[in-house]
């Protein structure tokens, strides 16, 4: 037994590991759908969009998540365990609020008259491409809310931190896929 | 939840770190241990049994369509008597027959030869091969069976509304299957079915990080990875392709989901259908069959390589001999993975796919055949001058070879643009992906059932219905799928269900009626072997050597019936590869055998 | 009654066959488990080669049954060259299977289990994993060379001065257009179609005031002048199917696609050749396409220039008739004419 967990320190944790296989298959799924992107916005009959503002907000507000999600790692594992709270509960306030604002984003598309049915284009894509990705965030949203609670109500007998480590990563992978998705849209939308 | 919390009770102490993950091993309910069980080998005999169960769906659709295919024109009352309206006067209705094989094909490929395929043996094999008391996260192993349950409630549900199950071909290539008037099976059964799919993708990336995850994290100490038997590997890259390729999958189809229900048109464009004319402009009905194809040729690997790792584990071990070119095995298994992701648009040849893209495509497709040759070269050298035991996996193992090698070589007459062009979507693409898909691999599975059915039951299968059931299914298989080759060669194409009204493709009819005579007796076979396989789980022959082949894997090394975290005591330590048969003398060494002073070195 | 006579035959059959098992199991456990063994070892062993031998003469019957149901020789000149390429190929592929199935039940029943031998540890030899890794890889290669040769001679452009002919699919069945003297198609858009506008033709455009329309009957093409069809859809993915010339291509609502190719035998030198009077060149839909996929079916006659030349002036074009249509139309009432004057064009 103490043999297998030596050895098993040495290697990166399970979970931790399985997280980015995930993460791996997650952006095959992306790749997927801005691949076909790609290939129809070169068709005929094909429509463009102007971003809507709240995107960019929604983009600031991610990012100051990430920021306050690496604080709050870093409180955990110094155990100065009230900032570490407060840091988790203002990452899931932040993760919330980009929710809200991508829900607004989408309205203001919809108020432009880019509507689902009709000919392609792509807001069409940008609905489904958005969405998913808004999908991930309300994973970890809600991964971030059992570590909250944890936090709050659990006994803090959790020493190891490798449940923070895994949504900290699931987190700033969200965060970066959601820049490099806006980029896209930019560029080629 | 690591691996080391998972310990027999009554041994070391439980670590204080993970306390909160307290197992009750100590009194077990039912609801725990058999049904919302964590323990991977449970898991993998609930993917069995489930996969089982819809083997017997499929397997009976076939029967019935091919009654169709047989006997067209003919009556079968007891046909009306089931299926109401489906079978009016006693015939198969044209929707149903494409309902019919619809499910038939998706339930065969997806339930039954992945998830019942690489979710039994993967469970079952990768923690107990690699030397782990259990999978990375048995939690979220427990949600990927669960998922497949799901998926298997709301397919089954397709079958029994009104306008039936989606009918489009286990393809579902919009727009008919985004066209709700197109055809009844295009209706609700066609939103039921990409749930269920979407359902089945959850449940096969969750098995799949585990798996990956296990494999490269937990293994025992002294398991390197070129000492891994050639199973594990095999599982290894299934699971690898299925993570890589089935988010694609689902990405088409969620797709395919607004198309057909929020009009938007991401595959519709300029379409008419029952004189009704539709909004959609700029959609492309091929960039479906890409990302389709993106999944489904990977998806023939990942059913294929569980068998071929299997087969090559089960070969050595009944010939008592190395398996030939390990290393070999495993670079043709790597080059395999790799270029089944680049190969995807041989499926589509024809769809008016750029020549040069095709011409491409053609040389990545034949170069798949290489590695597909040097594996069978190895498992033949691995035959020659052996000491054959031809137990009914070994037989099994052997009819994988010969079928393997049989459709391998017409994968190379459609690999081939030129010969696709005529080829292409006749019965000829049937009996080739029947061969070397669906019976090359059911044998590897049923060469898997019986070679590891003594670990998972602790009991013997009847051999005397294993070696009735191994000929009359390989005579079978081959009487079926053989002949209808030349049915493809005169261009008969596939999915017609009579040809009476056709000048070209009506010579075949004493042939048709053949193949469906043998397909009832090959389904009746595995009827029997089923019940073999429940009989003998309570009243088989019981066990009583913790190692009843002689193997050398680590899984013949834990007690006959094992128990959850598998090894009583320390995990072994390994020091060798998982092939040392024959080696000085020996007949065999297990893996935990420390090397010899004086041993020979290959 | 029948049905339940089959079922309790199938029954009895099952507990027959499972009470032999069963006590086949307990014999061998009397007379000596190894005993027992050695011996089923021996019986497979030889079925092993049973199979082999049975399977080879099988292979060969079935080939002597059926060879003659497989179609004739094809009839075009890209239908010589798949049949060239797929010769090879069965001459290459065939030889790789007899070789290896030989290999493999031969060995599987010589080096069946025996208290003489021992298995041979032979883990690996690189020499040999190079030989079978380079070879096939030089048959592939040549396979390819091959195949990616005709593959762009057929899929190549068109010669000029081919004939051209529209074919649309929807279910279920087959549209024709010829272009008519001008030999250019006139423009068409998917939300004209009617019932007097089948195809969506844009009126507008004079080029396609002399195109032919034909449906309901055989598409007529010309021997030995290469034809180039124009392929598409009106509703889901069809294809068209020519079996007899080799051909094939998808027709995509949306995407056209073309496919050309020289028919080299009259209908009637067909009829001669197979002594079938009532030959005729199919078309089959190859794509599945729904509830009447299997009867898609539609007819080509080939046949000489003159003969084609009599049958298309007989014809006249559908914007005449849409003319006349429109005319009546007006003649009995007095509200505004749309069908003739359709603007959307694309
Ligand atoms: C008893 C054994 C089986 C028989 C007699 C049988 C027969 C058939 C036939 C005749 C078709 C073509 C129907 C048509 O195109 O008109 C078909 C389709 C198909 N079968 Fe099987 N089959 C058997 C087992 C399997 C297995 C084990 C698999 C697993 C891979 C499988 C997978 C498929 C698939 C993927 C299709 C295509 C379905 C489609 O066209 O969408 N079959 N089967
Ligand atoms: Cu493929
Ligand atoms: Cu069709």
């Amino acid at each position: 037994m103490e043999a297998v967990m030596n050895q098993q320190q040495k290697r990166m944790h399970p979970h931790k590991f399985t997280l980015w296989v995930a993460i791996a298959s997650i952006l095959m799924m992306f790749a997927g759908l801005t691949s076909a992107f790609i290939v129809k916005s070169n068709l005929t009959g094909w429509r463009n969009i102007v971003m809507p503002d709240f995107f960019w907000f929604s983009t600031a507000t991610i990012l100051a998540s990430s920021l306050t999600m690496q604080m709050a790692l870093r409180s955990f594992r110094q155990r100065a365990m009230d900032q570490y709270r407060w840091l988790i509960g203002l990452t899931f306030v932040l993760g919330v609020t980009f929710i809200v604002l991508q829900w607004f984003g989408f309205k203001s598309l919809w108020d432009q008259n880019i509507k689902f049915n009709g000919s392609a284009g792509a807001g069409q894509f940008l609905y489904v491409i958005f969405g998913l990705h808004a999908l991930h965030v309300v994973g970890g949203v809600i991964a971030l809310l059992v570590i909250f609670l944890k936090a709050f109500f659990g006994k803090i007998k959790l020493y190891s931190s490798v449940p923070v480590e895994v949504a900290a990563t699931y987190w700033h992978f969200v965060d970066i896929l959601w820049v490099c998705l806006l980029v896209f849209f930019l560029a080629i939308g | 939840m690591s691996d080391t919390i998972h310990i027999q009770p009554g041994s070391v102490a439980h670590e204080a770190a993970h306390d909160e993950h307290h197992h009750g091993h100590h009194e077990q309910s039912f609801i725990t241990k058999y049904v919302f069980s964590q323990d991977h080998k449970t898991i993998g005999k609930q993917f069995l049994v489930t996969g089982i169960i819809w083997a017997v769906v499929g397997g009976l659709f076939s029967v019935l369509f091919r009654l169709q295919l047989g006997f067209p024109g003919q009556s079968f009352p007891i046909l009306e008597t089931f299926f109401g309206h489906w079978a009016k006067g006693g015939q198969i209705q044209p929707e149903f027959y494409y309902a019919l094989i619809t499910m038939h094909g998706t339930v065969l490929v997806f339930f039954v030869l992945t998830a019942g395929l690489s979710g039994t043996f993967a469970n079952l094999l990768i923690p107990l091969q690699v030397g782990a008391r259990d999978m990375a996260s048995p939690f979220l192993n427990m949600l990927s069976y669960w998922f497949f349950f799901m998926a298997s409630i709301v397919m089954i549900s397709s079958l029994f509304i009104s306008t039936g199950p989606a009918a489009g071909g286990w393809t579902v290539y919009p727009p008919l299957s985004a066209l709700h008037d197109a055809s009844e099976g295009s209706k609700l059964g066609m939103d039921l079915w990409i749930v269920a799919m979407a359902l089945f993708v959850v449940s096969s990336l969750l098995g799949g990080l585990n798996y990956i995850s296990t494999i490269l994290n937990m293994r025992t100490k002294g398991m390197s990875m070129t000492r891994l038997p050639l199973t594990i590997w095999a599982l290894f890259f299934t699971a690898v392709l299925g993570v890589l390729s089935f988010p694609v999958l689902l990405s088409g189809l969620i797709l395919l989901l607004f198309d057909r229900n929020l009009g938007t048109s991401f595959y519709l464009s300029d379409i008419v259908v029952n004189g009704q004319t539709l909004p959609n402009e700029g959609g492309s009905a091929i960039l479906f069959q890409h990302l389709f194809w993106f999944l489904g040729h990977p998806e023939v690997y990942i059913i294929l390589l569980p068998a071929m790792g299997m087969v090559s584990e089960i070969l050595s071990v009944n010939s008592r001999k190395p398996i030939f070119g390990y290393m070999a095995m495993l670079g043709s298994l790597f080059a395999i993975c790799i270029l089944a992701f680049l190969v995807w648009a041989h499926h589509m040849f024809v769809t008016g796919l750029n020549p040069f893209l095709g011409s491409v495509f053609v040389l990545l497709t034949l170069l798949i055949a290489v590695p597909s040759a040097i594996k069978v070269f190895n498992w033949l050298t691995t035959l020659w001058r052996g000491n054959i035991r031809l137990l009914p996996s070994t037989l099994f193992a052997i009819g994988f070879v010969s079928l393997f090698i049989s459709g391998g070589l017409t994968g190379i007459f459609l690999g081939n643009s030129t010969i696709d062009i005529h080829l292409h979507d006749t019965m000829f693409v049937v009996a080739h992906f029947h061969i070397v898909m669906g019976v090359a691999s059911m044998f590897g599975m049923f060469a898997g059932v019986y070679h590891w059915f003594p670990k998972m039951f602790g009991r013997y299968l009847n051999t005397t219905l294993g070696y009735i059931h191994f000929w009359v299914t390989l005579v079978g298989a081959y009487l079926i799928f053989w002949p209808m080759h030349y049915e493809g060669l005169a261009g008969m194409p596939r999915r017609y269900l009579d040809k009476s009204v056709w000048r070209s493709f009506s010579q075949f009819g004493d042939l048709d009626k053949m193949i469906t005579v043998v397909s009832i007796i090959v389904f009746a076979v595995q009827l029997l072997f089923i019940f073999n396989f429940f009989y003998s789980i309570f009243k088989g022959r019981k066990v009583t050597s913790t190692n009843p082949w002689g193997a050398n894997t680590l899984e013949w090394t834990t007690p006959v019936n094992p128990g959850h975290g598998n090894w009583v005591g320390e995990i072994p330590e390994v020091h060798r590869w998982a092939y040392d048969y024959g080696k000085d003398g020996r007949e065999f060494i297990p893996q935990t055998e420390p090397i010899g002073a004086n041993e020979s070195k290959h | 009654m029948q049905t339940f006579f089959i079922v309790a035959i199938l029954l009895l059959g099952f507990l027959i066959t499972f009470q032999i098992a069963k006590a086949s199991e307990y014999v061998a456990v009397l007379r000596g488990e190894e005993k027992a063994k050695k011996q089923t070892n021996r019986v497979n062993a030889f079925m092993l080669l049973c199979f082999l031998i049975l399977g080879l003469i099988g292979v060969y019957y079935c080939n002597e049954r059926l060879k003659g149901k497989i179609l004739g020789e094809a009839a075009s000149n890209h239908g010589v060259l798949i049949d060239r390429m797929l010769y090879i190929t069965i001459g290459v592929t065939f030889f790789v299977f007899v070789i290896t199935q030989v290999a493999l039940f031969w060995f599987a029943y010589k080096y069946q289990q025996s208290d003489t031998r021992k298995a041979y540890y032979y883990p690996h030899n690189n020499k040999l994993e190079v030989i079978w890794t380079v070879i096939p890889a030089i048959a592939l290669t040549v396979l390819v060379g091959f195949g990616i040769f005709y593959w762009f001679k057929i899929t190549g452009t068109a010669p000029k001065g081919a004939m051209e002919v529209e074919v649309t699919g929807s279910q279920f069945k087959w549209e024709f257009r010829y272009p008519g003297n001008d030999k250019t198609f006139g423009k068409k858009y998917y939300k004209n179609i009617t019932g007097d506008n089948p195809l969506g033709q844009v009126w507008d455009d004079p080029y396609g005031h002399d195109d032919i329309y034909v449906t309901g009957e055989p598409m007529h093409l010309v021997v030995n002048k290469p034809v180039r069809l124009i392929i598409g859809s009106k509703d889901v993915i069809h294809d068209v199917g020519l079996a007899e010339f080799r051909m094939k291509m998808d027709a995509v609502p949306g995407t056209p696609t073309t496919m050309w190719f020289t028919p080299t035998k009259t209908t009637a030198d067909k009829i001669k050749e197979t002594g079938k009077a009532d030959f005729v060149y199919e078309i089959s839909c190859d794509q599945m396409c729904g509830r009447g996929h299997t009867g898609m079916r539609g007819e080509i006659i080939v046949e000489t220039q003159e003969e084609f030349d009599a049958w298309i002036t007989k014809k006249s074009p559908k914007y005449i008739d849409a003319l006349k249509a429109a005319a009546a139309q007006k003649a009995d009432s007095t509200k505004p004419v749309t069908t003739v004057s359709v603007s959307g064009v694309k």
